[in-house]
């Protein structure tokens, strides 16, 4: 197989498996393109080469010996780096934390290695991943593959990790997502991001921004990828009271193609309606592409959507301050600049803002849980807007110009308020090149839908498997 | 995060009710809060902070009196 680095999850899992290619072969092939690549791109804070050649060789040995670690066994990954890595540093993109070396991998670490993933490095994110640009003052800010010369944002605060899958050089990361940071990168990118249900896949190990909103989840190039790695991920975990005991489906059985009858709310006002017309224009193309596919469409509204911004601000700067009070007060020069302020901000929520917010999400999640109950899925634009340039403050979207760190959460925000999963995945481009991301959301514990649709929309369409032109030089 | 809280009009917050706060102000809240922010590092993210507590306010209309908030308290 020739673009060993394009190939998916599934493609290198299976023929590992049959022994058509090496694990070695594979790292190998990986760490190239991250050598060839990454100078440009930003991706990787540290790249642990010489310890996934020794995994590579270990998972060739016991294949030839004729033992399967697992589902994953040889696939590459790489982490954001605020998943905990024995022995690996973690930083959280932060010079606070620049030389922290756990001793213990998180959770979702060690399952994937479980499976038989090796781990290529640790990749950049905003800040402590406070912020939806994807910016970094101190690892140096990932740029965008589709457009790296006119520096444009990656998306955050996952960024590092939709960079690497959508340039080739790896083909599975995790991220974390506490205000859309798995799905914004993921829309910016042109990659398939899943946020699970709030309480599907464990936290423990990862390095909370909102203990009450983060999310952890995969990031690929592919619905299939993405069900094949949550299956991997999900289930209980008693270092994280918030899992939970619901048992884990094999949702790759569930992505039949089959979509006949599916009932699907596409969210028009305070969404497609308040997007930049090429966006509109490419989700509106997604629906009709639904439809075709047998999909029942309407259309439904969120009364509350504008509760959100203010609710989830309550909960996550009070949370955030809290995990970093300590050094807010000490280390306030560490942190970069934007990150510091937003950090400052928290001190002025009020114990009652606090608990408005925790009940303003009560009232969403309860209304979206009624959208839903009448739909299988609902849909959306995943991002207002597509990849701004870095530095940019604020976007046109129609007449009028939006702030742009607003706009990026205004549509992934709400499902981590609600805890409802939610999956990103391209749809279009604009004429400038730029990735346009859809956003299907399910009921709670029903990724297994989610990533039905988004696979029949995949199997239909090419928007997925397009290559950024920088990433094409390598 | 500032634990005092006002109500009866006043907003939900020590700051709760006033339109515009200047960073002096903000400095002293802060203090309560427990955190010695000088009021130049404040008056950057001044005018963010008052738009930020407008909005918190507006939760103030919600329907929420009989919501119960989300909480994830586990006993074991």
């Amino acid at each position: 197989m020739t673009d060993l680095h394009w190939a998916s999850v599934a493609d290198l899992a299976r023929l590992i498996a049959t022994k058509e290619i090496s694990p070695v072969e594979v790292v190998r092939a990986h760490l190239d393109r991250i050598a060839a690549l990454d100078a440009g791109l930003r991706c990787f804070i540290t790249v642990t080469a010489d310890a996934a050649l020794d995994a590579a060789r270990a998972a060739e040995t016991e294949l030839a010996a004729g033992r399967s670690l697992g589902p994953l066994h040889g696939v590459p990954f790489a982490l954001k780096d605020l998943f905990d890595t024995a022995g690996v540093r973690t930083t959280g993109g932060s010079k606070i934390l620049a030389d922290r070396v756990p001793a213990e991998d998180a959770v979702v670490t060690r399952r994937l290695r479980a499976a038989g993933a090796i781990l290529l490095g640790k990749l950049t994110m905003h800040e402590f991943a406070y912020g939806p640009e994807g910016l970094n003052v101190h690892y140096g800010t990932s740029r965008n593959p589709w457009d790296a010369t006119d520096e444009r944002i990656p998306g955050g605060s996952s960024s590092g990790s939709g960079v690497a899958v959508a340039a080739g050089l790896v083909p599975l990361t995790l991220g974390s997502d506490t205000g859309g940071s798995i799905r914004i990168p993921a829309s910016l990118c042109g990659i398939t991001g899943l946020k699970p249900t709030y309480g599907r896949v464990s936290r423990a190990g990862v390095l909370p921004l909102s203990w009450s909103m983060d999310h952890a989840g995969p990031m690929t190039r592919s619905a299939l990828d993405a069900a094949l790695v949550l299956r991997v991920l999900a289930g209980y975990d008693p270092a994280d009271a918030t899992t939970s005991v619901l048992p884990v489906p094999d949702y790759a059985a569930a992505l039949t193609g089959n979509i006949k009858g599916l009932r699907v709310g596409v969210l028009r006002a305070s969404f497609l309606d308040a997007s930049a017309p090429e966006v509109r224009q490419a989700v509106e193309g997604a629906v009709k592409a639904l439809e075709s596919l047998g999909a029942v469409v309407d259309e439904v509204s969120l009364e509350h959507m504008g509760s959100v911004a203010a609710g989830a601000m309550a909960i996550v700067a009070s949370e955030a301050l809290a995990y970093h009070a300590e050094w807010v007060r000490t280390r306030p020069s560490d942190y970069q600049p934007d990150v510091l302020e937003r950090l400052r901000a928290g001190a002025f929520v009020s114990g009652v803002h606090y608990v408005r917010g925790q009940q303003a999400r009560a009232l969403v999640r309860a209304e979206v849980n009624q959208a839903l109950a009448k739909r299988d899925v609902l849909l959306s634009p995943a991002t207002p807007i597509v990849a701004t340039r870095i530095g940019e403050m604020d976007a046109v979207v129609g007449d009028g110009r939006v702030d742009v760190r607003s706009s990026l959460l205004r549509f992934t925000r709400p499902f981590n308020f609600s805890g409802h999963p939610a999956c990103a995945l391209p749809c279009g481009f604009t004429s400038g090149g730029l990735p346009i991301g859809l956003q299907i959301v399910g009921r709670p514990f029903d990724e297994a839908t989610v990533l039905r649709a988004a696979d029949a929309y995949q199997r239909a369409t090419d928007w997925h498997t397009r290559r950024p032109p920088l990433a094409l030089r390598g | 995060m500032i634990l005092l809280a006002c109500s009866g009009g006043l907003g939900a917050g020590i700051l709760g009710g006033m339109n515009t706060i200047d960073a002096e102000t903000l400095r002293r809240a802060a203090r309560l809060a427990g955190f010695d922010f000088a009021a130049s590092d404040l008056e950057p993210i001044r005018s963010a902070i008052e738009r930020a507590l407008q909005a918190l306010e507006r939760l103030e209309a919600l329907p929420l009196a009989s919501v119960e908030p989300v909480t994830q308290y586990r006993m074991v």
